[in-house]
């Protein structure tokens, strides 16, 4: 099986999630080989799972304030904020029978990848069912996995820096809560690449594409015309639409 | 009348029903940080609680829940058919 890498590029939260699901539609209909892609947010955005509601998860006011995006994504889970400084971001998109039916054991298999990846940067890591990835009990990597006509899309997040005090005030906490406690209770239980490594963020993200890619046949890419175009539809008229927004 | 619950549940994840009803259930939305596989799926969970009476037992609403589930052959992570009931039936108290 011959793999597509898209390198790390950067797009508003809109097209990045326009793109993964354009993706998954050229792969289905073999127009585009199973992909794996790298990228980054700006501006800094909120996603918030399929199943969450806009309005419970996020500050849009201070979102407003800060010119932070707002998008639901594709994939269930948490809300996250994507901070472009402090974050790379990976999808992998390709037939759900390359993975193991059993979702879990999915999500293993792919957080697998990002584990050696650390592991290349001296980092121990460790997958904790379902979805997470540990450094010192700590979070590091949270991801997300959805299966739609046979395609398995799974992204996930990869902490290089934290900025816990815009990621407070953008999530649904009221202003007069972000106390200090509160962020010192979410130090005690996520972590970054920083806090365990100099590497650069250039360095991290050439250490999980080689973790990503080992034993594989790929090639890097673009993503196609045709992706293009059906992901700048997608990002107007579905992610950034109300009726996407506030489906719940 | 409408009523709200939001509960951890034991398989992990956040769950919060908004339940309206009177002496049936009128309108529910489920929300939260779970995973469904398909997700679609929770559209025909909420839809078939619609109608029923706000006294339904526990084991009706699980019943209805695991068919979907099972006619789907569908994948619940973070949630389950019973903790889901759980906090549906909260809701009708």
């Amino acid at each position: 099986m011959k793999w597509r890498v898209l390198g790390l590029e950067t797009h508003d939260a809109y097209f990045n999630m326009a793109l993964d699901e354009a993706i998954s539609e050229s792969v289905r209909v073999g127009s585009s080989l199973p992909t794996i892609r790298f990228y980054n947010w700006s501006p800094n955005a909120v996603s918030i799972g399929y199943f969450q509601s806009i309005r419970d998860e996020v500050n849009l006011e201070v979102c407003r304030e800060l010119g932070v995006d707002c998008i639901r994504r594709w994939t269930g889970g948490g809300a996250v904020y994507h901070d472009f400084e402090g974050e790379i971001t990976y999808s992998v998109i390709a037939p759900a029978k390359l993975f193991p039916k059993n979702i879990i054991e999915s999500y293993g298999l792919i957080c697998g990848w990002l584990v050696k990846g650390l592991e290349n940067l001296g980092i121990e890591a460790e997958f904790r069912p379902v979805n997470d990835i540990l450094v010192k009990g700590k979070k590091i990597s949270g991801s997300a996995q959805t299966r739609r006509g046979g395609i398995l899309l799974q992204h996930g997040t990869l902490l290089y820096g934290l900025d816990l005090k815009t990621m407070f005030s953008v999530l649904n906490v009221s202003r007069q809560k972000i106390t200090d406690k509160m962020i010192k209770s979410a130090e005690e239980r996520v972590t970054c690449i920083l806090e365990h490594s100099d590497a650069g963020k250039k360095e991290v993200y050439e250490a999980i594409v080689k973790s990503f890619t080992e034993g594989k046949d790929y090639e890097f890419a673009a993503s196609s015309i045709d992706e293009n175009k059906r992901a700048r539809e997608l990002s107007q008229e579905k992610y950034r639409s109300d009726e996407w927004m506030f489906l719940r | 009348m409408i009523s709200y619950s939001s509960q951890k549940v034991k398989e992990g994840k956040i769950v919060k029903v908004e339940t309206q009803f009177d002496n049936v259930i009128t309108k529910l939305k489920i929300s939260g940080d779970f995973f469904i596989h398909p997700e679609e799926i929770l559209d025909d969970i909420e839809k078939s609680m619609l109608d029923l009476n706000r006294d339904v037992s526990f084991d009706t609403l699980v019943h209805k829940i695991h068919k979907i589930v099972n006619d789907h052959d569908a994948q619940m992570i973070g949630i389950s058919p019973e903790s889901l009931a759980l906090v549906i039936r909260e809701t009708l108290k």
